[in-house]
């Protein structure tokens, strides 16, 4: 395991925009993205049923590339109605712009095959 | 390997009319994420940080080649499940994420070198890291007396004490005691000790004529879901389960299977002792169960970085945030986590409204089961996660959809946090 990269390490967090400057000069893709894409974090907490990226593998329903309005109605729906499964307290976890945010992001994902 | 990396990105660098100073070369390095512990936050954490940072290194150290998940182990305990189906290996993150996954016993933290140091078979390695993830679960503190973890498992880290503990249960015979001690919380999996009451006693009700099931709860009523389980402990179970709250242990003995508690003495032949929790021993050696019992890691929500060493990262069940430690719980705060790393490699600050959440499907008896969950929402005049009132509840009963919603849901979060 390399051990000499202590320099670096330390080097590394005040210059984060250079490294990115310099990567693009470079056409490579060194250090990074830029800002990730809104709703893919607050997506991700429905993976943990929905499946990674929205595709479940078996059971729950995978939620990748839905039409955006349409889920979104269903979430707002969920959230709203009497409580009966788990999945009508979960919806009830987000503000209506967060389930919104969501939606948006899934609408976006590669639809799974089924 | 990632010297090597390293070189080819600056010979790229060279050949493409780039002549670099040493400083800048060494800027030029991928950041390099080091994760300790290849459980429910770890693996979800390293596997996020590859889907989603691109060009991150990360490592992903546990002390075991695979990871045995405490989800669906209490059936295992029961033999209803073969060990296999909480099996979870690193093949996928290794193949299909690309983390490197190193299999040693993380020692000593030198948070100003920024280096890991980990036994790996007879040797030492020293991992230097940008940031540090630690998700090691619990450690556990032994009770007072002569207390042995093999004569009187807990069966709360799953793998050779799950089997333990479904070997006793297997030997009981007719008319024997099966005696289970709940800590105060916090603990992992708050439904999960009644949840191994409810399994143990349909076990019993079923295969051992007589046998009992004693619950020594040392807080004072049951933790999680009360509802179904009061119902269970009260109605199904009332012949063969005895629940006792508020009895703290004194002391054990586990050669004897006496235990002496606040509310009296007990003689059991299967002792199931679940000692009281703290933060994994890492987190401790490091500094950084710094929260006021001494027992957990104080972290900002938005990062879950230690709010001694920000460049150490702590989440899952040894994080103090007062969400509920849960698999999937620790699977959502990774989640948080990679995000906010990868954020902070461009230089960008942490999402500002992340939310959580956890969940936890129990079997009442051989085909029901009941579910828990909570979602939280991070509340920035307190600088905490808050729980959304109107996302906690109980299943209104245990179901057989209940059941296979457990089934299904277990293979999902496997998937989504080893895959
Ligand atoms: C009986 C039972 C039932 C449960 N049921 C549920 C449920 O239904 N739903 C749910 O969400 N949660 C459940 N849980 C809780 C869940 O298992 C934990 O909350 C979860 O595993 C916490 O994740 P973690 O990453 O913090 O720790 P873990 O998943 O425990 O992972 C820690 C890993 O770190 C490794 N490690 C620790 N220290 C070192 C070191 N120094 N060097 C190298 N490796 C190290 C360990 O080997 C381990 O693999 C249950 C728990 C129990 C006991």
């Amino acid at each position: 395991m390399p051990t000499d990269r202590r320099s670096q390490g330390r080097g590394l967090r005040p210059c984060l925009p250079l490294v990115a400057l310099l990567a693009a000069l470079a056409g490579s893709p060194a250090s990074a993205q830029s800002t990730p894409p809104s709703g893919r974090l607050l997506a991700a907490q429905c993976a943990q049923c929905h499946g990674t990226n929205g595709r479940a593998v078996g059971g729950f329903e995978s939620i990748a590339g839905m039409k955006a309005n349409d889920l979104y109605k269903s979430l707002l729906e969920m959230s709203r109605r009497r409580p009966e499964n788990i999945m009508d307290l979960q919806a009830r976890a987000y503000t209506p712009a967060q389930l919104r945010l969501i939606a948006e992001y899934l609408a976006t994902l590669p639809r799974a095959r089924d | 390997m990632s010297n090597r990396r390293t070189f080819v990105k600056m010979a790229a660098l060279a050949a493409a009319g780039w002549s670099l100073s040493r400083p800048l070369a060494a800027q030029m390095a991928r950041p390099r994420v080091v994760v300790v512990g290849g459980g429910f936050g770890g693996a979800t954490v390293a596997k996020y940080l590859k889907l989603w940072g691109g060009n991150v290194d990360v490592t992903l150290v546990d002390r075991a080649s695979s990871h045995y998940a405490c989800i669906l182990s209490n059936l295992v305990i029961t033999g209803a499940l073969p060990i296999s189906r909480i099996q979870l290996g690193y093949q996928s993150l290794k193949t299909n994420r690309g983390v490197e996954v190193l299999q040693g016993e993380a020692l000593t933290v030198d948070p100003v070198a920024r280096e890991l140091t980990v036994q790996v078979g007879s040797g030492r390695q020293t991992l230097p890291y940008d940031r540090l993830v630690l998700s090691p679960g619990v450690e556990f503190t032994p009770p007072v007396g002569r207390y042995d973890p093999v004569l009187t498992p807990h069966a709360w880290k799953a793998g050779p004490q799950t089997l333990l503990l479904r070997d006793r249960l297997r030997a009981m015979t007719a008319n024997q005691t099966f005696i289970l001690t709940i800590p105060k919380s916090p603990y992992r999996c708050p439904p999960g000790p009644y949840e191994r009451a409810c399994a143990v006693a349909d076990y019993l009700k079923r295969r051992k004529r007589g046998a009992r099931v004693l619950v020594l709860d040392a807080n004072a009523g049951i933790q999680a879901e009360p509802r179904n389980f009061g119902n269970a402990f009260a109605g199904i179970y009332k012949d063969v389960l005895t629940y006792v709250p508020d009895s703290t242990i004194l002391s054990v003995d586990s050669d004897t299977g006496v235990l002496v508690t606040t509310q009296g003495s007990f003689t059991g032949d299967v002792v199931n002792i679940i000692p009281e929790h703290r933060a994994g021993q890492l987190v401790i050696d490091t500094g950084l169960a710094n929260d006021p019992t001494g027992r957990w890691a104080v972290v900002d929500p938005l990062t879950y970085a230690s709010v001694a060493e920000p460049d150490i990262h702590v989440l899952g069940d040894s994080q103090g945030t007062g969400q509920p430690k849960s698999g999937h719980m620790a699977n959502s705060q990774a989640k948080v986590c990679a995000d906010a790393i990868i954020r902070a490699f461009n230089g960008e600050t942490p999402d500002p409204a992340p939310v959580t959440s956890s969940a936890c499907f129990s079997p009442i008896t051989s085909s029901t089961a009941s579910w828990l969950t909570a979602s939280f929402q991070y509340d920035p005049a307190t600088r905490t996660m808050k729980r959304v009132d109107a996302s906690f509840a109980e299943a209104s009963r245990p179901t057989s959809d209940g059941m296979q919603q457990m089934f299904q849901w277990a293979d999902n979060i496997f998937a989504d946090s080893f895959a």
